[in-house]
C-alpha cells in the first residue's frame, strides 16, 4: 500500500511539472531546469519573431554591473492568441522575469513567468509537446 | 519510502506556482498545447456533407500527425519492425539533430503537428485538389491530387512527395510516394528511406474529430507495413491560421553553443 502511495505521489508530482515546452522544440535540450533565474530589469529590445519571440532585458545588480539577458518566449501565433502584441511590454518597461538559464550560455534563458512594472502577471503559454 | 513521498510532495510544492497562473484558467482551452486555435465546443452535430455526396473535411484542425510513432505502437513493437540498420540509426540520433529544429519541412505526417492547419477542398465540391495549409514549422502546404491522375513513374523525391486521393465512402484515402529521406517521420527520429509509401485514411468520426489512420510501408526500413492512428481536433469557426516563418529568427543551438549552428547537421 505504502509502495503504491509513493508511486502515486511521484506520478502526481511529475504530472505537476508544468514547465514550458515550446512546440518548435523540446525546451530541455537547450535550457537547464537546475538553473532557475529571476531577473528584474528593463526591456531593451523586443523581437516579435518566429519560431519564437525574444525579449532582451538589462538587469543591474547592487554594484551597478549590468547584465544583458536574451529571454525566449513562445511563437507570435501563441502569444497573439494569448492576448499579447508586440506592444504589450515595449522597450523601456520595467519587468520581472522568471525562467531557466541556457545550458551553456546562462543569459540566453527561457521565460516561465513575466510580470510588468505593477507586478501584473502576463500570460506565458505553457505548451504541450 | 517516506523520503520518496516527501520528495514528491516537495516537487509538487515547487511547481505549484507554475500551476497557479492567474491568467491560464481565464483563457479558453486551446488545441496544440495552448499554441493553437481555441478548441471547438463539443457540440453534437452531424458530420457535414457536401452536395456531391462526400464529407466536408474543410476547416481549421490541430494535431493529427505529431505524436511519436513508438508511443502509438505497443511497447517494444517498433523494435520488431525496424531493420537492423534502422534500429542502429535510431539509437544513434540526438534529439537536437532533428531537421525540424532547423526549420526544415517535417514531411507529410508532421505537417499537422503542434500548430493549426487548414484543410481546403478546391473547388469545395468535386474537388480536383485538396490542400493542407500549415501554420507552424516550414509554414508550407501539401497538395493532394483528386482528379484521378496516377503517380508519375520514378518521381524525384521531395519533402511532401506525390499524393493522390480518392473517396471510399466517408473516408478520404491518400496515397503518397516520392518522399525524400531528409526529414524525421516523427520527433522520436523514426527513420525511413525513399522507398516510403504512405496510405492515409481520413475519416471525420464526429463533427469535431478527424481520425487519420496511416499505413507506413517502407521495405528499406521496416520488416512489414504497419498502421498508426492519429487524431486531429477542430478549432472554433472563428479560428484562422496565423503567419509563422520559422526561418526568420531561429536561435536553435544558441543556448548550448557560444557559436550558433548555422546549418543543419544533415
Amino acid at each position: 500500500m505504502r509502495m503504491k502511495l509513493g508511486v502515486l505521489a511521484i506520478g502526481l508530482a511529475l504530472s505537476c511539472l508544468a514547465v514550458p515546452v515550446f512546440a518548435h522544440h523540446s525546451w530541455t535540450a537547450e535550457y537547464d531546469s537546475k538553473k532557475p533565474v529571476t531577473v528584474k530589469g528593463v526591456v531593451t529590445k523586443v523581437e516579435w519573431t518566429n519560431p519564437h519571440t525574444h525579449f532582451y532585458i538589462d538587469s543591474k545588480d547592487a554594484s551597478g554591473k549590468v547584465t544583458s539577458w536574451n529571454f525566449e518566449m513562445a511563437s507570435t501565433p501563441a502569444l497573439e492568441r494569448g492576448g499579447w502584441s508586440r506592444k504589450t511590454l515595449p522597450v523601456g518597461t520595467q519587468v520581472t522575469v522568471e525562467g531557466f538559464g541556457g545550458r551553456t550560455v546562462n543569459e540566453r534563458a527561457i521565460v516561465t513567468s513575466f510580470k510588468g512594472p505593477d507586478g501584473k502577471e502576463f500570460f506565458v503559454p505553457k505548451l504541450g509537446n | 519510502m517516506k523520503r520518496i513521498f516527501v520528495a514528491a510532495i516537495t516537487v509538487i510544492g515547487l511547481t505549484a506556482p507554475f500551476l497557479a497562473r492567474p491568467h491560464a484558467q481565464d483563457l479558453p482551452r486551446r488545441l496544440g498545447g495552448e499554441n493553437g486555435p481555441r478548441k471547438a465546443a463539443d457540440v453534437v452535430k452531424p458530420v457535414p456533407k457536401l452536395a456531391d455526396g462526400t464529407v466536408d473535411l474543410s476547416g481549421i484542425w490541430t494535431g493529427g500527425g505529431d505524436a511519436p510513432i513508438p508511443r502509438l505502437l505497443k511497447k517494444g513493437e517498433l523494435d520488431t519492425l525496424l531493420l537492423p540498420w534502422a534500429k542502429q540509426k535510431m539509437a544513434s540520433l540526438k534529439e537536437s539533430d532533428d531537421p525540424y529544429f532547423y526549420c526544415m519541412p517535417g514531411g507529410p505526417l508532421r505537417i499537422t503537428g503542434g500548430f493549426a492547419w487548414r484543410l481546403v477542398q478546391a473547388p469545395t465540391e468535386h474537388a480536383t485538389h485538396i490542400f493542407m495549409l500549415q501554420e507552424g514549422n516550414a509554414h508550407s502546404f501539401r497538395q493532394i491530387f483528386m482528379d484521378g491522375r496516377k503517380h508519375p513513374e520514378d518521381p524525384s523525391p521531395t519533402w511532401y512527395g506525390h499524393s493522390i486521393g480518392h473517396w471510399e465512402g466517408p473516408t478520404l484515402v491518400v496515397d503518397t510516394i516520392g518522399l525524400n529521406d531528409k526529414f524525421w517521420l516523427d520527433s522520436a527520429g523514426t527513420p525511413h528511406t525513399e522507398k516510403l509509401h504512405l496510405i492515409e485514411r481520413y475519416t471525420r468520426t464526429d463533427y469535431n474529430t478527424l481520425r487519420r489512420v496511416v499505413t507506413i510501408d517502407d521495405p528499406g526500413t521496416f520488416t512489414k507495413p504497419f498502421d498508426v492512428t492519429f487524431t486531429a481536433k477542430l478549432g472554433t469557426p472563428d479560428s484562422e491560421i496565423l503567419e509563422y516563418f520559422c526561418i526568420e529568427n531561429n536561435q536553435w543551438g544558441e543556448r548550448t553553443n557560444k557559436d550558433p549552428l548555422a546549418t543543419p547537421p544533415h
